[in-house]
């Protein structure tokens, strides 16, 4: 089941965006250091996600994005909202450091540590710590958690994220199915244990 | 936990999560250096296009001039490059005071070709050089380049006045034309960084 998730764009705030972009874009580093302050919690949080809640990870990716955003301002043409290309841009930037981290050992790896955790929390041998929605999201793999990350809390379509991720958009629809079996397993499980 | 309520969850999920520490202080360090040359690039073919526009107008100017020139060089014996003919030995009073009466009229004449020709000139060379500076309208200007712009074009608006008063003056051309070069100049540079 898709759910339509709401737009990143805030059309309130984009007037004042575009003012500071276009500042920014001339070199006004006021300009764009309040770009940051306004829109680093929106973007911290998706790569943070994306990151697996990766504190360090996370904060690295917002500081990149933030560096690329700087270099790529002067050719932005403001075709979009300014929201949308930045939070693509973090997008961007973190599925790139997915990528070169995460070959297909390194995925199967991920599939295999949660699945061991499945059956060692039914088990009984799995640390005893209530997961909240957030932490399950995050010991998801590093693709399925991407594709469910960017569909139910961003509100992509597949067609997006299969261009963002190299990849099929059939397989961005298997990755998010498999991410939502993932998840509801690991929350259910969670539900038993209280 | 069904689906629909796991979806659910999902999108109450916070939009914004304040990170663990301010990440500016690394982003300002980043990105000062990167920006300048970014800047630089973006201006380089402003900075080109103005140089082009000045050189084409002085090389038409001076094409101009060849043209120009001689016929003040030719009613000015003083600044003639060709000696003054002698007179004749034979010519008497008479002929001698006609002939000075006919080089004051040639000076006056002179004086107003000169004239003529340093007004066009000067009203040549501000077009032009007002029309590379343009070029460079809107674009960051550091503060400290400020004061001495506004020095140059206050220099040029005394100039202009002066050879309003003094239209003949070549000195005066030849000054709006070097303080003019001096202000395309520093903004070039302070533009480019």
């Amino acid at each position: 089941m898709a759910v339509e998730t709401a737009s990143v764009d805030a059309p309130a705030a984009d007037d004042g965006d575009v003012a500071l972009a276009r500042a920014a874009a001339g070199g006004d580093g006021r300009a764009f250091e309040a770009l940051y302050r306004r829109h680093s919690r929106r973007v911290y949080a998706v790569v943070w996600r994306l990151a697996g809640g990766q504190a360090a990870r996370a904060e690295d990716l917002v500081q990149e994005s933030f560096i690329r955003a700087w270099q790529a301002l002067p050719a932005f043409r403001f075709e979009s909202a300014f929201t949308t290309w930045l939070h693509r841009l973090a997008v961007n930037t973190a599925l790139m450091e997915l990528r070169s981290r995460s070959g297909n050992e390194d995925r199967e790896t991920d599939d295999a540590m949660l699945e061991h955790m499945g059956t060692a929390d039914t088990a009984g041998q799995r640390v005893r710590e209530q997961l909240d929605l957030e932490r399950a999201v995050a010991t998801l793999p590093p693709r399925a958690r991407a594709v469910l990350v960017l569909h139910d809390i961003e509100g992509w379509k597949h067609e997006e994220i299969a261009t963002e991720l190299g990849m099929a958009v059939g397989s961005s629809k298997a990755q998010l199915h498999r991410a939502r079996n993932l998840l509801r397993k690991r929350l259910g499980e969670d539900h038993e244990r209280d | 936990m069904s689906e629909t309520e796991m979806l659910w969850k999902l999108r109450q999920l916070p939009r914004e999560i304040e990170p663990g520490r301010d990440l500016w202080p690394g982003i300002a360090a980043a990105v000062g250096q990167p920006r300048a040359r970014s800047r630089a690039r973006w201006l380089a073919p402003f900075a080109l296009a103005a140089s082009v526009l000045l050189t084409a107008g002085i090389a038409w100017r001076a094409q101009h001039d060849a043209t120009a020139v001689p016929a003040v060089a030719v009613a000015t014996p003083a600044t003639s490059s060709k000696p003054t003919p002698e007179l004749p030995a034979t010519r008497g009073a008479t002929a001698t005071g006609s002939m000075q009466g006919a080089l004051a009229g040639d000076a006056n004449r002179s004086r107003m070709i000169t004239g003529t020709v340093v007004a066009r000139e000067s009203r040549a060379v501000t077009d032009e050089y007002q029309a590379a500076l343009r070029q460079f309208d809107g674009a960051p200007l550091p503060a400290e380049v400020a004061p001495t712009l506004h020095a140059l074009d206050q220099s040029v608006a005394q100039i202009r006045r002066a050879i309003a008063v003094d239209p003949g003056s070549v000195f005066l051309l030849e000054q709006l034309r070097r303080t003019y070069e001096l202000r395309l100049s520093l903004t070039q540079r302070a533009v480019m960084g």
